[in-house]
């Protein structure tokens, strides 16, 4: 049976795909609208008074904001494998139960009332953005429980007309919103990366690695469950503790990205896609492989978004559209034999 | 000997006030195959679910193996009994090697992955079931009677010694169907295993299993009672083995239609004639005067 994935393979796989990430993630740091020496980077910060410009530049600035790319990247990827899984649906994406428009309502309240106390020296907009985004999950969930256990349509139904309900009200609040407000709301909506300081990329990173490594955990049981949920059960699994963990983590980490980054699209639908379509529909091998080319995905996107129009930017979910919609379609034509949910 | 499945007096309703299942007891030995035959609504499927554990009964009790259905987990119930469902196709492209070992999901270890036992229990059942030369194609890409042997080598991988079967080969043509069934009885010979099977193929139990179980609806099941109240129509299930279960005015009066039947050999077969069908006065004159029964198709 060679046709399985042995823990040899998956261990291979992972490493040179975190090989990949890292890699990515140093030559882009060298990309940006200011050229930096890697030998001035070397010499550190500056002992004395003389200023290094070069080393400020890549710790303060590139670094902050390509590991923020990493995470989102890695977030919204390992969020989507888990809704399409859950959801047993080949076009779900991290956003489809409420999360996008649960945030953009959180972030857009934030803005409108203008509030001006910080957290942690950041504002409110990320904060609202997080609340709303695990209370609108919530809510999907709590609705789509009552059509009955296991059924993904119900909480599919919810999800949608919670979608339509939020954006309604985002864009009444766009439509009275002040003038200087709405081009970081349009920001935001596209999905935008910006530089971030260290304290909250630790916390992200962490909290985000773990719920991705305890995703992979479940993967054995999201095999089953995405296969069907009343087989899994039969099976020996405990479909209901499972399927609420994976929501509960995969919607966690999800709000994290949103409340970072905003809106960033297509990472979350196509990176699982792609990475299913190469590797197969094995949970244990899609999910830390998804997050770790989601990650390097968005890496990538992120410093076309800073390079091509330098010094202006452009908001990366632009990009992330651009580049990788004719992707994945070259992907798919290259591997359309094993499309199988297209018949 | 304690018999494989235990099921006494049984009540199980979707609905309050109208029972499906009112009172059904009866005994599956082990090593049996026993059919379970019904028109549509009679309660089949929800004795199958009641037998596997995913529905409870409001009244009586299942034992498997002697133990009480309602003591075991969801790990120890997949121990005891496997279960195959109609065929689908799935939504994401696993191949079929994956599903198969997706039935020993529960003996993982810590890390998600199978021990070599796992791998062949898993081997196992895809050459019991014929299906190892295509273990390493998508699910998607057989046809649907190849398919339906690996859901059932799945359900061998499983290692329980209940298997049940929720009308395995209804979307089946008559080739696979016959296959389907051969491979169900070489499993229950060859492996000593119980087989429990839904079928709306009555021809087909009778040829292949020991006892037969003959589901009707519950009649007075339009006026609302209580579970338990009123008489347990005796003519809601029978159950022995299949040339007394199945006869000619025990499955016409079940089904509610006019049957043409004649002896084979042990078993008799059994066809529906409608109003309209060619023969249907064939039929008619049959149950009025028994000699004229056809004469026994030549072996």
């Amino acid at each position: 049976m060679h046709c399985l994935l042995s823990p040899r393979t998956l261990l291979i796989r992972t490493s040179l795909a975190a090989l990949t990430l890292c890699l990515t993630m140093f030559l882009c740091s060298l990309a940006g609208s200011e050229k930096i020496s890697l030998q001035a980077v070397r010499q550190g910060a500056p002992q004395t008074g003389t200023p290094n410009p070069d080393y400020e530049i890549f710790v303060r600035i590139r670094m902050p904001r390509i590991v923020l790319a990493a995470i989102v990247g890695a977030a919204l990827a390992a969020g989507g494998v888990t809704f399409q899984a859950l959801l047993r649906n080949p076009l779900a994406d991290p956003y489809i139960l409420g999360i996008s428009s649960g945030a953009g309502l959180g972030a857009m309240l934030a803005l409108v009332s203008g509030l001006s106390w910080t957290v942690w020296g950041r504002s409110p907009m990320a904060l609202f953005a997080f609340a709303g985004a695990l209370g609108t999950v919530w809510l999907v969930w709590t609705i789509g429980r009552l059509t009955g256990r296991f059924h993904v349509t119900g909480l599919l139904l919810a999800g949608v007309v919670v979608n339509a309900f939020f954006s309604a009200v985002i864009m009444f609040l766009v439509s009275i919103a002040k003038s200087q407000h709405l081009h970081s709301t349009i920001f935001w909506l596209m999905g935008n990366l910006t530089e971030e300081d260290f304290f909250v990329l630790w916390v992200g990173a962490g909290c985000v690695t773990a719920g991705i490594v305890s995703l992979s955990f479940l993967g054995a049981q999201l095999n089953a469950i995405s296969f069907s949920p009343d087989d899994a059960r039969s099976l020996g699994i405990n479909v209901e503790r499972t399927q609420l963990a994976a929501f509960a983590i995969a919607a966690f980490i999800t709000a994290i990205a949103v409340s970072l980054s905003g809106l960033i699209g297509f990472v979350g639908l196509i990176v699982p896609h792609a990475v299913r379509l190469v590797f197969g529909p094995d949970h244990r091998q899609l999910l830390p492989l998804s997050s770790l080319i989601g990650a390097t995905f968005l890496v990538i996107a992120d410093t076309i978004a800073r390079v091509v129009v330098a010094p202006a930017q452009l908001p990366v979910g632009i990009v992330t559209a651009m580049i990788g919609g004719p992707f994945f379609l070259a992907l798919l034509a290259r591997y359309s034999r094993k499309v199988y949910w297209l018949k | 000997m304690t018999p494989s499945v235990d099921v006494q007096q049984i009540v199980f309703a979707h609905r309050p006030g109208y029972p499906v299942l009112r009172d059904v007891t009866f005994t599956v030995p082990t090593g049996s195959f026993l059919v379970i035959v019904g028109p549509n609504g009679a309660g089949k499927s929800t004795l199958i679910g009641l037998m596997a554990g995913l529905l409870k009964p409001q009244a009586g009790h299942i034992f498997l193996e002697g133990l009480d259905i309602r003591t075991l987990g969801v790990r120890d119930l997949a121990r005891m009994v496997a279960i195959v469902r109609q065929d689908f196709v799935p939504v994401f492209g696993f191949s079929v090697a994956e599903v198969v070992l997706m039935a020993r999901t529960s003996r993982y270890g810590p890390f998600g992955f199978e021990s070599k036992t796992d791998r062949e229990h898993a081997m196992k059942a895809l050459e019991l079931t014929e299906t190892a030369p295509f273990a390493s194609r998508p699910l998607a890409s057989l046809s649907a009677g190849e398919r339906q042997r690996v859901f059932i080598a799945r359900a061998l991988a499983q290692d329980t010694p209940i298997l049940l079967m929720d009308e395995p080969t209804s979307y089946l043509d008559l080739k696979h169907r016959v296959a389907i069934l051969d491979l169900l009885k070489t499993i229950q010979i060859e492996e000593a295993r119980t087989i429990v099977a839904v079928t709306h193929d009555i021809n087909l139990a009778a040829q292949y299993g020991d006892r037969a179980l003959l589901l009707r609806p519950i009649t007075e099941a339009r006026t609302p009672t209580t579970d338990r109240g009123g008489p347990a129509k005796a003519d809601h299930y029978r159950i022995g083995p299949t040339s007394e279960v199945f006869t000619e005015d025990g499955i016409g009066e079940a089904f509610a239609t006019r049957i043409f039947s004649g002896p084979i050999g042990r078993e008799k077969f059994f066809l529906p004639l409608g109003r309209m069908a060619k023969d249907a006065a064939q039929a008619e004159r049959q149950r009025s005067s028994p000699r004229d029964a056809p004469k026994p198709p030549r072996a």
